[in-house]
């Protein structure tokens, strides 16, 4: 392989066909006897021009098949495999174009020399030498690393990520994470990644609580892949675990089964709710959104910002205490239901069916959000999620709530997150928001709160430095202009009916043929530099995915441990902690 | 101007003489002197099957050719008169069976082009990478004898490939007679249409009934090229009583009894090579590697039309 790249990019493997159309954005090669092409191997070929320099056309492999020359009838194959027919076996690869370079739009022509594509040639061809900073995603299947182009990702050029795909076997979470991992520990962010920050949702089971924990499975192979693509295996180093508190405990403890350290719990103060006006997200159902009763619902959230005074942990409202969110409930309906007062609080053109609605639907809220929303814990303990004061990775707990208080959490959590961010005015530091099941929260029909959150961070999010990671089981069922905002869209395993949809336009249908068998691991990358999805398999987390999988808890988690733990248990105790005996 | 002139006939040339034999019996009696006490008497004549212990060789080897008339010229010549000629391609290959492991490969293909014409002053077409030598014709050269000028150069080629390929313990089988391919060792000639009516009335009886799989006594024909013949029946739905017959021959110059050992070695070979008739329309005599073998070839000889283009352009070029 020469320095140029041109004279000699690689092996050569066969020659572009003339029986089929040669086209600039398509060909086919004629694979040599004794070479092969698979999916997504990288070629190059060159086209001489009379009155100008040659233009080297490169590109990928989305097709290849074989076939026997010679052969007429199906059944020839017998006579073939038999010995008494002559025939011979050709391979050819339908190559889609990648890059022209110079951009004269000619088609390689017929019975040129095809070069697999190696070394500076591949890099060209992938536009990886274009990108000033590249964030390694995996590795491509000839198992060299390909790269993000940072650009499309920080918000220069642009931001966000879709990941599509069926869940168990399409791997969208731990793609999510590896991104971050390489993200954050590439350097290709410079000194910003220092500070960025991510906040990451755990929808199902206890699966991203162990970030910080190594993973016991790790084994030289995957170190050697992480190597290769120029990281460190090992876990997320700064990590911060919330939990919503144990339903009836009065305590707060949080609810977690698997890890028992270093987990905090979150909630939010009566206080908080009624200042904040966070009544709306108690509503997040996009069908009920259309119905009246949103009226009331602002009107009383506005009534309940003015007049609540906060006393005590829990507020006061017109001279009466509250300690818990069931009380403020009840509070609210009965001022509803009399006739006095009513007006106060919902306003004076509002009918009794509306209010009825509204009162049916939030006394339903009481039994999911009354361990979020709390009046009776002491309002100076640390309760609340904040990127800018916790870790690098803060991972929040969502897998044990109702659906109902998921969204209020996804919702307030975003909303003071992507505000404060608005407040401070810069992109950087930069924040990444991994969220699964994205059509839960930003649905394709209906409005709620939460949808206009996420589309107001996945339109000006970008500016902001906040950086949408949403996944999701089938991209045709979000919110389209969440999906069109997503410079960077990735795709597992994918369901049949789901890949004809027009979402997945971006895949070639060799590909999208391709992602029905994605294995585990398998991901289809299209980023805005290169015209073809990248096929790429990401190595093995490097980090506990479960609790079988976590080694040693690292240092820092212990120590939050004895500090977040009461002092009196631990004298107690008797002989202080042990790893096993966590006194709470 | 050197070079002489020439004009391509604007028709295609297949509207011209057709290379290709009717099919059929033989439908003219045949004056060749007959020999047919050779392995049985005349008299004992009946159907030969498969002699017990008699196994096909593991590789086959069979040759053909292929020739096709890219266009009809017409020269001029300086004192005004015209000879007629043809601009034709032909190719001969090798198909090798391996039947012991399963794979037939094309084991030399060559290609020729000619110019045949009895012209005096014909030289070379050259046209682009093309090029037809002149093949000189004797006599008067009209037009309907040419096509079988073209036939010398092409069983040349036919001998030139076939000897290339031979192994030890091989069988080679020449599509058609064997004329002057007789001193090849272990060869047969195979010849699918039946022209001429060789033997007396009562012994192409025995000919017209065998089952399929039988073989007809050896026989020796007395014409200039003759030598050992004997008639198989291949594989076939029982129909016309010459369905599925051909004709084999070996060198004159082998003995009585290798020429039979060579016509009971036909017999287990041939017969697995038979083509089914709704793949080819010659089936079952046109074997199925001769006809892989052909559509090769054919392929060899380059696009019909391209050629006719090509040898146009150097008609007019030389105007």
């Amino acid at each position: 392989m020469t320095d140029d790249g041109i004279d000699g990019p690689g092996e050569v493997v066969g020659r572009v066909l003339g029986t089929a159309d040669a086209t600039p954005l398509q060909f086919w090669t004629a694979v040599s006897p004794g070479s092969y092409l698979q999916l997504d191997d990288v070629v190059v070929t060159r086209r001489e021009l009379p009155d100008r320099e040659p233009v080297t056309i490169a590109g990928v492999v989305t097709h290849v098949r074989a076939r026997h020359e010679g052969a007429q009838f199906d059944s020839d194959v017998f006579a073939i495999a038999d010995g008494t027919l002559p025939a011979q076996v050709q391979e050819a690869a339908e190559v889609t174009t990648t890059r022209v370079d110079p951009e004269l739009y000619v088609p390689p022509s017929p019975g040129a020399v095809v070069h697999r594509a190696e070394g500076d040639a591949r890099a060209r061809a992938l536009h990886f030498d274009r990108m000033e900073r590249r964030i390694p995603m995996g590795m491509g299947r000839d198992g060299v690393p390909v790269y993000l182009n940072a650009d499309f990702l920080d918000g220069s050029r642009g931001a966000h990520v879709s990941i599509s795909g069926i869940s168990g076997v399409a791997t969208k979470t731990s793609f999510a994470t590896f991104l971050l991992y390489s993200v954050f520990r590439s350097g290709v962010l410079g000194g910003d990644a220092v500070n960025a920050k991510a906040l990451i949702f755990n929808v199902k089971g206890e699966d991203l609580l162990f970030l910080d924990h190594p993973n016991t499975r790790l084994d030289d192979a995957t170190r050697a892949s992480y190597a290769k693509l120029g990281l460190v295996a090992g876990a997320f180093p700064d990590v911060r675990v919330y939990a919503p508190p144990r339903v009836g405990d009065s305590s707060g403890t949080p609810d977690v089964s698997s890890r028992l350290t270093g987990v905090d719990s979150f909630y939010w103060t009566l206080s908080e709710f009624c200042a904040d006006r966070l009544l709306p997200y108690v509503f997040a159902d996009a069908d009920d959104e259309r119905q009246q009763y949103t009226m009331v619902v602002h009107s009383v959230a506005a009534h309940l910002a003015r007049h609540a005074q906060p006393a005590d942990g829990g507020v006061s409202i017109d001279g009466v205490r509250l300690g818990s969110y069931a009380d403020l409930v009840d509070h609210v309906v009965e001022q509803l239901n009399d006739d006095e007062t009513r007006s106060d609080w919902a306003g004076s053109a509002v009918g009794l069916g509306t209010v009825n609605a509204f009162a049916r639907r939030l006394i339903g809220s009481k039994k999911d959000l009354s361990r979020l929303i709390r009046g009776d814990l002491a309002t100076r303990r640390p309760h609340s999620i904040n990127t800018a004061e916790s870790a690098q990775v803060t991972v929040v707990d969502l897998h044990n709530l109702p659906d109902r208080a998921q969204r209020f959490v996804v919702g307030v959590t975003l909303k003071s997150e992507f505000e404060r961010k608005e407040k401070s005015g810069t992109a950087k530091p930069l924040l990444f928001v991994v969220l699964d099941e994205l059509n839960k929260y930003a649905p394709r029909e209906g409005s709620s709160p939460i949808k206009e959150v996420l589309l107001d961070i996945a339109e000006r999010g970008r500016s902001l430095g906040v950086i949408l990671v949403g996944a999701q089981q089938t991209a045709s069922e979000v919110e389209r202009r969440i999906v069109t905002n997503s410079a960077i869209r990735v795709v597992g395993r994918l369901d049949p009916a789901e890949a004809s949809r027009p979402e997945y336009g971006f895949l070639p249908p060799a590909q999208r043929q391709r992602a029905l068998l994605a294995k585990p691991g398998t991901m289809f990358v299209n980023q805005p530099d290169i015209p073809v999805p990248l096929c790429l398999e990401f190595p093995f987390p490097a980090w506990a995915t479960r609790v079988s999988e976590a080694g040693r808890a690292p240092s820092e988690t212990l120590r939050s441990l004895t500090q977040s733990v009461d002092p009196f248990a631990v004298v107690g105790s008797g002989g202080g902690t042990s790893d096993d005996d966590i006194p709470f | 101007m050197t070079d002489p002139r020439f004009f391509v006939d604007s028709w295609d040339p297949a509207y011209g003489a057709s290379f290709e034999a009717a099919g059929g019996g033989p439908a003219a009696p045949s004056s060749a002197q007959v020999d047919a006490d050779a392995e049985l008497p005349a008299v004992d004549w009946r159907a030969i099957g498969p002699r017990a212990g008699v196994r096909a060789p593991d590789v086959v080897l069979l040759v053909d050719g292929v020739r096709r008339i890219d266009a009809s010229v017409w020269t001029a010549e300086d004192d005004g008169t015209s000879f007629p000629g043809l601009a034709a391609s032909y190719a001969a290959g090798v198909v090798r069976c391996d039947l012991e492991r399963g794979a037939a490969q094309l084991a030399g293909a060559r290609v020729g082009r000619g110019l045949f014409t009895a012209s005096p002053s014909a030289a070379d077409v050259v046209a682009g990478s093309v090029r037809y030598p002149v093949h000189r014709v004797s006599g008067t050269g009209e037009l309907n004898k040419l096509p079988a000028a073209v036939q010398g150069p092409l069983t040349a080629l036919e001998v030139e490939v076939s000897g290339a390929a031979r192994t030890d313990g091989d069988l080679l089988v020449v599509d058609g007679p064997l004329r002057n391919r007789r001193q090849l060792p272990r060869t047969l000639g195979y010849i699918k249409t039946q022209h001429s009516q060789y033997l007396d009335a009562r012994l192409t009886t025995v000919v017209t009934g065998l089952a399929a799989g039988e073989r007809s006594p050896v026989f020796k024909l007395g014409t200039a090229w003759g030598g050992w013949s004997w008639y198989l029946r291949l594989p076939v739905a029982l129909g016309a009583p010459w369905a599925g017959i051909v004709r084999m021959e070996c060198s004159a110059e082998l003995g009585i009894d290798e020429a039979v050992g060579l016509a009971d070695l036909s017999l287990v070979t041939l017969p697995r090579f038979a083509s089914t008739p709704y793949k080819d329309p010659r089936a079952p005599q046109n074997l199925i590697p001769i006809a892989g073998l052909e559509r090769r070839l054919r392929s060899l000889l380059g696009d019909a039309r391209l050629l006719h283009r090509v040898l146009t352009a150097a008609a007019r070029a030389r105007r």
